[in-house]
């Protein structure tokens, strides 16, 4: 059983799986992540929803994946053979979805602190892991921020 | 961290299969149930009974033709999914709506084991285009929604388009209620 999987099972609030994504390191909170999966075939179709690069079959599921790169750099991270699959919420019902991810992702304990002030509003708080201070991730707000920020741009 | 073991994927059972058409448009692959198709004819074969129409507010649609005293609305999928314009050979004629729909090429005939419910994360035009994601021979397949072609609205505005005597009529008879 790896630590993650553990960690999964636990579901202990103050760990947290950290990522690279755009050249900077991110962290999400463990509880919400399901696996790393490792590479399979992204399939895409045509679609008009924002960040969406296709999707993957993993354990008899169609999930949805996010180019979360693109939003946070401009460049796309689909190049990137590991998908992290995390869950999204969608009101009360929830979703799997996965992330591009370099398969370097490390598994962290840390308390999450208040996000900075001048922090962008995909970053839901903040870790300290290795001295160094990582944002938390917030799907969420990424993919409506990219939604407007591309709606903006189409105007 | 290990990564967690690689599963051949595998599909839920379905409980039915259904039959299917497997079309292409722009090199992408589509499935659309075989029963809401009543013909399919190249399109030298109905170029006689077209006739150019245009209505600004549905660009997908640049031609009706005539079938059995009906008028089709033909949609260029092409146009209709944003994809890259290409020479369609292919007009599949649909049962139950006035639509036609000019594709490249018909792949093959197939049973979709299963239809799965389009995940929530796509929220844009998909949630019209398809009516689900089918999986099989290892690759994902949009299944379309017949009626996501054309909305209520968009016949409306074509059928005011193509006979407008009758839409001002039939106006008329509303604003005279």
């Amino acid at each position: 059983m790896t630590g993650l999987e553990n960690a999964l099972r636990e579901k202990r609030s103050d760990s947290f799986v950290l990522l690279h994504l755009a050249n900077r390191r991110f962290a999400l909170p463990a509880k919400v992540v399901a696996e790393l999966a490792p590479p399979v075939r992204l399939h895409s179709f045509p679609h008009t929803s924002p960040l969406l690069a296709g999707v993957i079959v993993r354990r008899g599921h169609i999930l949805p994946v996010y180019d979360a790169g693109r939003a946070l750099s401009g460049k796309s991270s689909i190049a990137h053979r590991f998908y992290l699959v995390a869950r999204r919420q969608f009101g009360a019902a929830s979703e799997m979805s996965a992330i591009p991810v370099d398969g370097e992702c490390e598994l962290v304990t840390s308390e999450m602190h208040p996000r900075a002030d001048d922090a962008p509003p995909y970053i839901c708080g903040e870790i300290v892991a290795g001295g160094e201070s990582i944002g938390v991730l917030d799907i969420e707000a990424l993919v409506q921020e990219h939604a407007q920020t591309q709606a903006e741009a189409a105007r | 961290m290990k990564i967690a073991p690689q599963e051949s994927p595998r599909v839920r059972k379905s409980i039915t299969s259904e039959p299917a058409i497997l079309f292409a448009v722009a090199r992408r692959l589509f499935a659309i149930a075989a029963d809401s198709v009543q013909e399919i004819r190249s399109t030298d074969s109905i170029a006689g009974a077209a006739s150019e129409f245009e209505s600004p507010d549905v660009p997908t649609v640049r031609h009706t033709i005539e079938r059995d005293h009906r008028q089709y609305y033909v949609v260029n999928a092409c146009a209709h999914f944003h994809l890259r314009i290409e020479r369609p050979t292919l007009v599949l004629i649909l049962r139950q709506l006035r639509v036609a729909v000019l594709v490249d090429c018909i792949e093959r005939m197939t049973e979709l084991p299963a239809v799965y419910d389009l995940p929530r994360a796509f929220s844009g035009e998909e949630r019209r285009w398809y009516r689900g994601l089918a999986y099989m021979n290892d690759i994902v397949i949009p299944v379309v929604d017949p009626r996501g072609f054309l909305t209520a609205e968009e016949f409306r505005r074509l059928d005011a388009a193509l006979h407008p005597a009758e839409s001002e009529h039939e106006l008329e008879g509303v604003a005279s209620k």
